[in-house]
């Protein structure tokens, strides 16, 4: 039962549409960086694509994904229609709204300052509205999630919540308590600096709020994957979930831990103690525990799918397992970069090892890897799931859905694996070009080949997805077959009280954000030196 | 399932939740504020709270061996702010357009001339601003300007400035980017840590405080560029400039100031 089908199809598609444009940018970035073509004949033009490419992704796509997914999974897991449809189509608008505001000021080269933002670099402020006005739509979401879970609660006292809501609602507070970080930056520094209030900025302080959002913003993106991992995963595979309660206590792990590390992307920063640093980097290791767990459950999941399907011994269920399937494809590649891309993650957020990777070209392949590989392979799968629901369409063609995510899978790899590599050589990133006839560049100048060849893989693999999705749209109707998550292994164990509510989980988010951001904000924040002129981009001739 | 003794100590999840994150929140504290700045003989020199403070990102003092009573020196005094880029008022240009009749000797009479004399025509006004200040207090080396600038107050250099900004730029565009343009000028030279011209000299970007260089005297150019590279010019604040210019070969000098000079207004069309 899927109400507001037009809703969740609505975010959806903007949310792919975008996503082939920016792919494309991404792509030509990568292709005038090569030896392959000439030099960028202005470097202006290539982080102006910078802009683009990582605004799009970063928060478009993946905030249009978790709240069409979160529409979705409200309605189809609590049973009943979402309450607040038309706030929800407010919401959609705000986000539309503001991503052609700052589409248009990032065309004309009035927001150069990558997507990132990082004062004293300055944009034109109508970039910076455009950002917050996604932001703000996206509030509207966070708070009907609330709102509906609240009203089922209500009416189903005792009972526990559906995984797939709960995580979803994990999800909306976990975003709701992120977006702080940034959103005061760009109201109190950011935006008085743009609008030419005022001519300084503190940078340091900008830099250590954008920290508190930039880490978590990756487990707001993550989140959608993660539900599909529990709640998809081992009913497309023919199996069941191994421990529902596993899936929660991932969760509450992620609300936690997901904001006191941001610090350790500040590692370089002179103006943070190195004892922050130090407990930053302590809590970034916490938070792989969560994501251990979830491999554990997964993986002991599919084991059950395989010894269901006549799997014996230690290592026969994996035999057993249905690989024609493209969730069994899918949920495998997003495993091999979830993992390659979690070792690198470790390098990155140990304080020693970070020295040697920091501002590489490491970095770009590191989150390139988890992001839009295991985690965006899997909103290609969501996307695959929900479609009959949406548009009532037949079966979509299996064979083109397995090529295209070994397309994506396959340029994933090539297009990060060489970016790894020559980040350990010391490649810095964002760049726009490399002089490769210089002896000591020349040598890598066959990785970056690669990488386009590997981005040429992606390009078309976007391509097949949306492909996909809008022949979908034609040919007969049918009534959708009545959409269903994972059974856990232990149907009708109790859920612990902890795990059926988030008070106790956002109040020790809240705390430790406050316990290790507090001290650096205040101390910034009172620091005159902090203080350093604004430098406009793109301001005149 | 009662929703009630969440909160309660009795409840296991909410007991060893929280127990476990003040056990990791204060190990990992004493572990990066006392236990890893002990093994740092710089952390530890002033006893256990300044190694805490130190590593909570407030030293002390910032610099305790500097000592503050000895002055370094300053390539320039001038600290460049947006506000000295705004246009100015008719009144102020009027003022400046008087002060100006003692500057046409060599600067021409609308700002331009064959002089060698730098083009003022249409210069950015936070650039006039910050070379008169440089020439008054001797942080730019002119004989002639040192001595025209002791007599200006603070208001005739922003008024001058104010005048030569509204002057019209005569026949000068901005440099448009083309494949033809010199290497230097439009991509540098990365990996000998030269920028572009044209990313602050108009073209990419025009940054604050650098000049519009459009059409100036060739002789000029070069003889700024040589200046900056011997170090006899220094007043750039950052030495973004005395960077640049050392790691030029004289070639590349001559290149890119007869690229800028190619505009230069001649003798007749005057």
């Amino acid at each position: 039962m899927l109400l507001a089908r037009k809703l969740v199809l609505a975010h959806f598609w903007v949310a792919f549409v975008a996503f082939l444009g920016a792919i494309l940018l991404g792509e030509w970035q990568m292709f005038v960086r090569s030896p392959l073509a000439t030099w960028v004949n202005n470097p202006e033009h290539y982080y102006r694509s910078v802009t683009a490419h990582g605004t799009v992704m970063a928060y478009v796509l993946p905030t249009l994904v978790a709240m069409g997914f979160g529409y979705a999974i409200t309605e189809l897991a609590l049973e009943r229609p979402l309450i607040g449809l038309r706030w929800a189509w407010a919401g959609f608008w705000l986000v539309i709204l503001g991503t052609i505001l700052a589409a248009v000021t990032m065309a004309v080269g009035k927001a150069s300052v990558l997507y990132t933002f990082y004062p004293p670099m300055i944009a034109s402020p109508l970039y910076y509205i455009g950002v917050v006005l996604v932001v703000v739509g996206s509030w509207i979401w966070v708070a009907l999630m609330s709102i509906n879970l609240r009203a089922w609660k209500k009416d189903h006292p005792g009972v526990s919540i559906p995984l797939a809501m709960f995580g979803n609602v994990a999800g909306a507070y976990l975003w709701a308590w992120t977006s702080v970080g940034a959103a005061t930056e760009v109201l109190v520094l950011i935006l008085p600096a743009s609008l030419g209030l005022t001519d300084t900025i503190n940078a340091g302080l900008a830099r250590v709020l954008f920290s508190w959002t930039l880490h978590a913003i990756v487990y707001f993106w993550l989140m959608p994957t993660y539900i599909a991992f529990y709640t998809l995963v081992p009913r497309a595979i023919g199996g069941r979930l191994y421990s529902d309660t596993m899936g929660r206590v991932a969760f509450v792990l992620f609300l936690v831990f997901s904001m006191p590390i941001g610090i350790h992307h500040l590692f370089a920063d002179p103006q943070i103690g190195a004892g922050f640093k130090f407990v930053h980097a302590a809590m970034t290791a916490m938070v792989s525990v969560p994501t251990l767990l979830t491999v554990f459950t997964i993986v002991a999941s599919a084991e059950i799918a395989g010894r269901l399907r006549g799997g014996k011994g230690p290592f026969g269920w994996v035999k057993a397992l249905p690989w024609d399937n493209p969730m069994m494809l899918a949920v495998t590649f997003s495993f091999v970069m979830l993992g390659f891309g979690g070792a690198g993650g470790l390098v990155n957020m140990s304080y020693q090892l970070n020295e040697t990777i920091h501002n590489t070209q490491w970095v770009t392949g590191h989150f390139h890897l988890i992001f839009a590989g295991a985690i965006v392979i899997m909103y290609f799968m969501v996307a695959y799931e929900l479609w009959p629901q949406l548009t009532h369409c037949g079966p979509l063609p299996q064979r083109l859905m397995k090529t295209q995510l070994w397309l994506w899978f396959v340029g994933m790899m090539v297009l990060s694996m060489p970016w790894h590599l020559v980040g350990l050589l010391g490649m810095p990133r964002r760049m726009a070009y490399y002089d490769y006839t210089h002896p000591d560049l020349q040598s890598q100048a066959w990785t970056v080949i690669a990488s386009t060849i590997g981005g040429l893989l992606l390009v078309v693999s976007a391509a097949v997805f949306v492909y996909i999705l809008a022949t979908a749209h034609r040919g007969a109707r049918l009534v959708p077959k009545t959409f269903t998550f994972s059974r856990p292994a232990h149907a009708g164990a109790a859920t612990p009280v902890a795990l059926n509510g988030f008070g106790l989980w956002v109040a020790m988010m809240i705390g430790l954000t406050i316990v290790n951001y507090g001290f650096p904000i205040a101390q910034l924040a009172l620091l005159p030196e902090a203080w350093v002129p604004v430098i406009p981009i793109g301001g005149r001739g | 399932m009662k929703a009630r003794g969440m909160y309660a100590w009795a409840n296991p999840w909410f007991r060893w939740s929280l127990a476990s994150i003040i056990v990791i929140a204060m190990c990992s504290m004493l572990i990066g504020f006392v236990w890893l700045p002990s093994v740092q003989p710089d952390f530890t020199a002033q006893g256990l709270w300044a190694s805490i403070c130190r590593a909570a990102g407030v030293p002390a003092s910032w610099a305790p061996d500097l000592d503050t009573t000895r002055s370094h020196p300053q390539s320039t005094d001038v600290v460049l702010e947006r506000t000295m880029a705004r246009a100015a008022a008719p009144d102020a240009v009027g003022r400046g357009a008087t002060l100006a009749l003692n500057c046409t000797m060599c600067h021409g009479a609308r700002g331009l001339s064959i002089s060698d004399a730098p083009n003022l025509a249409g210069q950015y006004p936070e650039v006039v601003i910050k070379q008169l200040h440089d020439y008054k207090v001797h942080k730019r080396a002119s004989s002639v300007m040192e001595a025209l600038a002791q007599g200006l107050s603070e208001r005739d250099i922003s008024d001058l400035a104010s005048y030569y900004a509204y002057l019209p730029k005569a026949r000068t565009a901005a440099t448009t980017y083309a494949e033809a343009l010199p290497a230097l000028v439009r991509v540098g030279a990365p990996m000998r840590n030269i920028a572009p011209c044209i990313s602050c000299h108009g073209g990419v970007d025009q940054k604050l405080g650098t000049p519009w260089i459009e059409g100036m005297p060739l002789d000029y150019l070069e003889a700024q560029l040589k200046a900056f590279r011997s170090g006899s010019r220094h007043n750039d604040s950052e030495a973004q400039m005395r960077n640049m210019a050392r790691a030029m070969t004289a070639q590349e000098i001559d290149a890119v100031s007869a690229f800028y000079a190619r505009k230069a207004p001649t003798g007749e069309s005057r």
